[in-house]
């Protein structure tokens, strides 16, 4: 509802050039200012009522001065040319001994990629518009099945606006749109209370959610999985084959291998994958990629948050380690080159690499013949989240639609088990590629030290001989 | 920040509101890693922001929204206010709506001057490399260092309501961490141990606080599965912690009037054995999570949640106590984004007798498990699963170390199924657990 075009940058040239000089002191290998201005609106729809309704913005600047292994960060939300001299200072405090560097003067840029609209998603929808959008995925949950007790719908956007002014005058920004839709519902049925839900969005207008039919598709999807889940039985436990559908269950992925391959567990040796590179952890046929360059999507970028453009990392190449995800510290100590993968959650975090889009490659096989090899295991199709420890690569992810397979066919639904596995050898199992690659609907949020980024996910369906189901029937 | 927070108030009911209510939260915090005996990082953040909440009366009742901003300035409160207002009027009536007037306030004047800091960068530095060294020296097996890191701040936090109470307090937390890798290559296992306290007096000696994530992290090498089964799982205290939360996950009052709590039917049952008692504490002398008010002004008071195994009832803010027919708990959490919602204080099992070896030895055969990673349970059914790594008890002894298992069960059967809570109580933050065992969860694993 605010409208707010084009940000004009709420801080003076000169003040950012004064600040710079203030901020990098001579021999340091990097630094910058990140000005960021952010509004988000969010409304939820609970017990058929509109109740939650609420909007936010944040503003702020944060200062980082990078040299060898060390950096310096401060971060104010006062944006007036004390609190930024000060912040300087206080960032800068790392790298004391050096004297100041030369004057340096600011010039603009425009990133190299144009993936999204630079336009607030907000604005083509109004809160009304909104507030009858969830009025009606309302009244179709309850219409859908009588079993429908609950019905949660939110929808949220946010508008991102991003400045980075680097160490050498480089002034570059970036207007961020995402979206996001989400329906859950609660179904009781005998005494027994299950759940469904089904979310999409991305970095586009709220009108594309409205249009399309989305929302209804949404609101059937998290009907039929609670209406599934309300005929799960116990999930097995123990070592099986494990089928995983096409889309989100790309979490696999992410989890597995994704965190892992990050350019600092890999420069500190702390990552399973740290002595791997060239050598092969997947199985033939296996191509894993990380690509911050697809239009629209979630979890792309026109360029990082270091102002490096975006691009298309082959991580796993038939199988082979071949790539690491970097950021520009990460990138200078290991002697390699920023991949565009340097992103932070807001200005008042550091930089990590971070994930984008992670998928694998489509392979041949046909989706039908691959549950139909499999004699006694799991299909699962959705899952909630994940996690790993990236030093000893264990790593998990839990479903939330999961059906046993007897003989080749999907068979009883189950109840939300976690999957345990070791990344380094899970993709030495996977021994079928489904034609079938699907990104996920645009849900997915990674954290990391703290620190939440939206990504995207993607998978064709494909068959794990072997990983550990744990449910409760031993 | 308290005249901020009334400022604010005031504008939304200039604007047209009926009723408002707002809070203020000014931060500074530092930070600083170390890693390998070198500074890795130094951060600093000062922050400051306002949230407000404003009612406005429909045709057909009261209906609200809440919006928040980090620009302080005239224009951008004068921007907050109107756009609250805008939203509430398209926010749907609510008939159980409850505006912030009339709340049971704590009494007298409640406020808070600001506080000087509470540790320094030096001294931080020095104890996160003295923490990282004791690690690094501890033995030859630590082989890397994933860093130590040392942190300190001060908020300030400032609620005011319409109805004339504003009150103020500030919160003070120190913490420092660690944590180290052994082992080499594919055999690298990765421990950590951290503190969070008030002061600078209550830190435990940095280099023994190092000491103890290298051991963690060693006696972890050699790690290998075990067969899948049903066992006795004992969880270390600050796994145990986890329990609490889905605890305060399934008696929130919100998530029961809106079916999404596997406890909804629970309270005035015993849903834990007679010796388990759980209690929220908003004013204890060793908890982090201390508040004179809750999220809406409601002054707050000790709970026993769980007394004699007996839930007592479920925690509420206004709203839901107002639906639950109960009296407001004193549970209404607040950040500036969103809306309110629901939360302990300072919540904390009640220690029982033995330590954690007699435990075990009592046990003789299971699992003590020391992480828990994953997000497998479902609140709604009580559904349990995720990932863990542990220590196999044998004869009543830790035998070997154990990686790559699931445990799963249901929460309920869990709750009721605790056998032993220990004596070690440890407090991490604003939460509190000792050692407890689980009577039987089922291991899915290989080995």
């Amino acid at each position: 509802m605010n409208d707010c075009g084009p940000m004009s940058l709420p801080v003076a040239a000169e003040t950012l050039a004064r600040t710079l000089e203030k901020l990098t002191p001579a021999g340091a290998d990097d630094a910058d200012l990140y000005v960021q201005y952010s509004q988000s609106e969010s409304v939820a729809l609970e017990e058929g009522m509109v109740k939650q309704v609420s909007a936010s913005t944040q503003q702020g600047v944060g200062a980082r001065v990078i040299k060898g292994e060390a950096g310096g960060y401060a971060y104010t939300d006062r944006l007036e040319p004390k609190a930024l001299l000060d912040a300087a200072s206080a960032a800068r405090a790392i790298a004391s001994e050096g004297g100041d560097t030369s004057p340096v003067s600011v010039h603009e840029s425009r990133p190299a990629h144009r993936l999204y609209s630079s336009t607030n998603p907000m604005l083509p929808v109004s809160m009304t518009q909104r507030r009858k959008l969830l009025e009606d995925i309302d009244r179709l949950a309850r219409s859908i099945d009588l079993r429908v007790k609950q019905v949660f719908a939110d929808v949220s956007a946010s508008f991102k606006q991003v400045h980075i002014i680097r160490i050498d005058g480089g002034h570059i920004s970036d207007d961020r749109p995402l979206i996001r839709l989400n329906v859950s519902v609660v179904v009781e049925h005998k005494g027994r209370t299950e759940t469904g839900s089904a979310g999409g969005g991305g970095r586009f207008g709220l009108d594309r959610m409205l249009g399309g039919g989305e929302a209804e598709r949404l609101t059937r999807e998290a009907v039929r999985i609670a209406l599934v889940n309300l005929e799960a039985v116990d999930a097995p436990a123990g070592p099986m084959p494990v089928v995983l559908g096409p889309g989100w269950p790309g979490i696999l992925l992410h989890e597995a291998i994704g965190h892992g391959l990050e350019g600092d567990f890999n420069r500190k040796g702390t990552s399973a994958f740290a002595d791997k590179m060239g050598k092969q952890v997947a199985a033939k046929g296996v191509t894993v990629v990380d690509d911050g360059t697809i239009p629209d999507r979630r979890g792309s970028l026109n360029m990082d948050d270091e102002g490096t453009p975006t691009s298309r990392t082959v991580l796993i190449e038939d199988g082979i380690l071949t790539g690491y995800l970097q950021d520009r510290q990460n990138a200078r100590l290991m002697g390699m080159a920023p991949t565009g993968n340097g992103r932070r959650e807001s200005y008042a975090q550091p930089i990590l690499p971070r994930m984008t889009n992670t998928f694998m490659l489509a392979g041949h096989d046909n989706p039908k013949d691959i549950l139909a090899s499999v004699r006694r295991g799991l299909y699962a199709v959705n899952f909630g989240g994940g996690q790993v420890d990236i030093t000893s690569g264990k790593f998990v992810f839990s479903t939330s639609e999961a059906y046993l397979i007897e003989d080749g066919e999907v068979k009883a639904p189950v109840k939300g088990a976690t999957l345990i596995g070791n990344g380094p050898d899970v993709l030495t199992k996977v021994s079928m590629i489904g034609n079938d690659l699907a990104l996920d609907p645009g849900v997915g949020t990674c954290g990391k030290d703290g620190q939440s980024v939206p990504v995207g996910v993607g998978l064709p369906t494909i068959l794990i001989d072997e990983l550990i189901v744990g449910g409760t029937q031993a | 920040m308290r005249s901020l927070s009334k400022r604010i108030v005031e504008l939304a009911m200039k604007n047209g509101a009926c009723d408002a209510d707002a809070i203020a939260i000014s931060d500074t915090s530092n930070q600083l890693r170390v890693r390998q005996g070198a500074i890795e990082s130094v951060e600093r953040e000062d922050s400051c922001g306002i949230g407000l909440r404003a009612f406005v009366e429909q045709q057909d009742g009261l209906a609200f929204a809440s919006a928040c901003t980090s620009d302080i300035s005239d224009a951008g409160l004068e921007q907050l206010a109107g756009q609250v207002l805008e939203m509430a009027r398209i926010s749907s009536p609510d008939p159980d709506a409850v505006p912030p007037a009339g709340a049971t306030h704590p009494e007298g004047v409640l406020q808070a001057e600001a506080e000087s800091p509470v540790w320094n960068i030096e001294a931080a530095k020095r104890a996160a490399l003295a923490c990282e060294k004791a690690a690094l020296d501890h033995s030859n097996a630590i082989s890397n260092s994933e860093g130590a890191e040392a942190g300190f701040g001060n908020a300030l936090i400032a609620y005011a309501s319409a109805d004339g109470f504003a009150g103020s307090y500030t919160k003070s937390s120190l913490g420092l961490s660690v944590s180290v890798i052994a082992g080499q290559a594919d055999a690298m296992q990765r421990d950590y141990e951290y503190a969070e306290v008030r002061s600078a007096a209550e830190l435990p000696d940095p280099a023994a606080l190092g000491q103890r994530a290298a051991q963690r992290a060693e006696r972890r090498l050699g790690a290998s599965g075990m067969a899948s089964g049903q066992h006795t799982v004992v969880f270390e205290p600050r796994v145990a912690l986890s329990l609490l939360g889905h605890l305060c996950g399934a008696i929130n009052g919100r998530a029961v009037l809106q079916q999404l709590s596997f406890l909804g039917d629970a309270s005035g049952k015993r849903i834990f054995p007679e010796f388990v008692c759980i209690s929220d504490n908003p004013a204890h002398a060793d908890g982090l999570g201390n508040r004179p008010f809750d999220g809406e002004g409601t002054r707050t008071s000790r709970s026993g949640l769980i007394e004699d195994g007996v839930l007592t009832g479920f925690m509420a803010d206004r709203y839901a106590a107002r639906r639950l027919g109960i009296e407001p708990t004193g549970h209404a959490r607040r950040g500036l984004a969103g809306d309110l919602s629901i939360g302990p204080s300072n919540i904390y099992f009640h220690p029982g007798e033995l330590d954690q070896q007699s435990m075990i030895a009592e046990i003789g055969d299971g699992l003590l498990v020391t992480e828990l990673i994953g997000f497998g349970v479902n609140g709604v059914t009580g559904d349990y699963s995720r990932g863990a790594a542990g220590f196999l008890i044998e004869s009543g002894q830790i035998t070997r170390p154990i990686t790559e298992i699931t445990i799963a069960g249901n929460l309920r059967d869990m709750f009721s199924g605790i056998t032993h809570v220990g004596n070690d109580l440890t407090w991490f933050g604003s939460r509190a657990a000792p050692s407890v065992a689980i009577g039987s969860l089922t291991i899915a694993g290989q080995g």
